[in-house]
């Protein structure tokens, strides 16, 4: 794979990215400072809305680094390794979908999870990988919660153990 | 115990008992199970939570072996023993089920 075939090194798409950002951030901005006229409270719900949006929006965008400092990639296949240099066989596609769905999971947990599933894709029959890259896609959202819910337990709970 | 006792489960505690010494990566353990890979994972993920897997990733170089590192799985003692009496406690999952695993390549 290229940087020309990877949809996110689109300078356009990037550009467009940026833009929605820094839009998002503004309307945040002007929000809060607007909000803090109103008497009480009032104002908590629609920042804490907008704010809520624009967390998942950026969460969701492929911004360079992201908000944890994931990059585009992560695991083994991830960075410091060159853009013509990944896997063959993994399609952009099947990485793409699995490096978001891996932000929705806890960060170490969302990190071992993208790991383990290129290592399996890298080295899976090509005939049974499209499949195997759906089966993760499937079982993620049920694992997701139950990671999050894992380390929420784990943050009640300090001394408990963290799995990686 | 915390741990449901699914086919599928039981499928992957089935292989890792076969021989407990041995070290499994996800894609060998899909194989002998006939679960794809993405149903397997939250499966080792619970059993190692549980305390009854313990796993390591793979001490190589990636790309001198042309290939990212594998995430090795293997029952613990404590594990072994426990997946055992599981098992032997366990209604054993019927054929048909199995077959609509393999067919279905285990996704649920």
């Amino acid at each position: 794979m290229t940087l020309a075939t990877d949809p996110r090194f689109d300078p356009r798409k990037k550009r467009a990215r940026v833009a929605m950002f820094i839009t998002a951030g503004a309307i945040i901005a002007s929000s809060a400072l607007s909000g803090t006229r109103l008497s009480g409270w009032r104002w908590a719900p629609s920042v804490l809305g907008l704010a809520l949006i624009i967390v998942f929006t950026a969460i969701s965008m492929n911004l360079g680094g992201g908000l944890r400092g994931r990059g585009g990639m992560s695991g083994l296949c991830g960075r410091g390794r060159a853009a013509g240099d990944w896997p063959e066989g993994m399609m952009v596609r099947q990485r793409h979908s699995l490096v978001m769905v891996s932000r929705m999971m806890p960060g170490p947990a969302g990190r071992r999870w993208l790991a383990e599933a290129e290592s399996v894709l890298c080295e899976i029959a090509a005939v049974r990988r499209a499949a195997a890259a759906r089966s993760y896609l499937l079982s993620s959202p049920r694992l997701a919660a139950v990671m999050w819910a894992q380390e929420g337990l784990r943050l009640v709970q300090p001394g408990s153990r963290r799995s990686r | 115990m915390g741990l449901r006792l699914t086919v599928q489960v039981q499928l992957v505690l089935q292989a890792l008992l076969r021989d407990p010494a041995r070290e499994m990566y996800g894609l060998e353990l899909s194989e002998e199970t006939g679960l794809q890979p993405g149903t397997a994972y939250p499966i080792l993920l619970r059993l190692e939570h549980e305390g009854w897997v313990t796993s390591r990733w793979e001490d190589v170089d990636p790309r001198a072996e042309k290939r990212p590192a594998r995430r090795y799985y293997r029952l613990t003692a404590g594990g072994a023993a426990q997946a055992s009496a599981a098992l032997a406690g366990a209604r054993r999952p019927k054929d048909a089920a199995l077959r609509r695993l393999a067919r279905g390549g285990g996704v649920a």
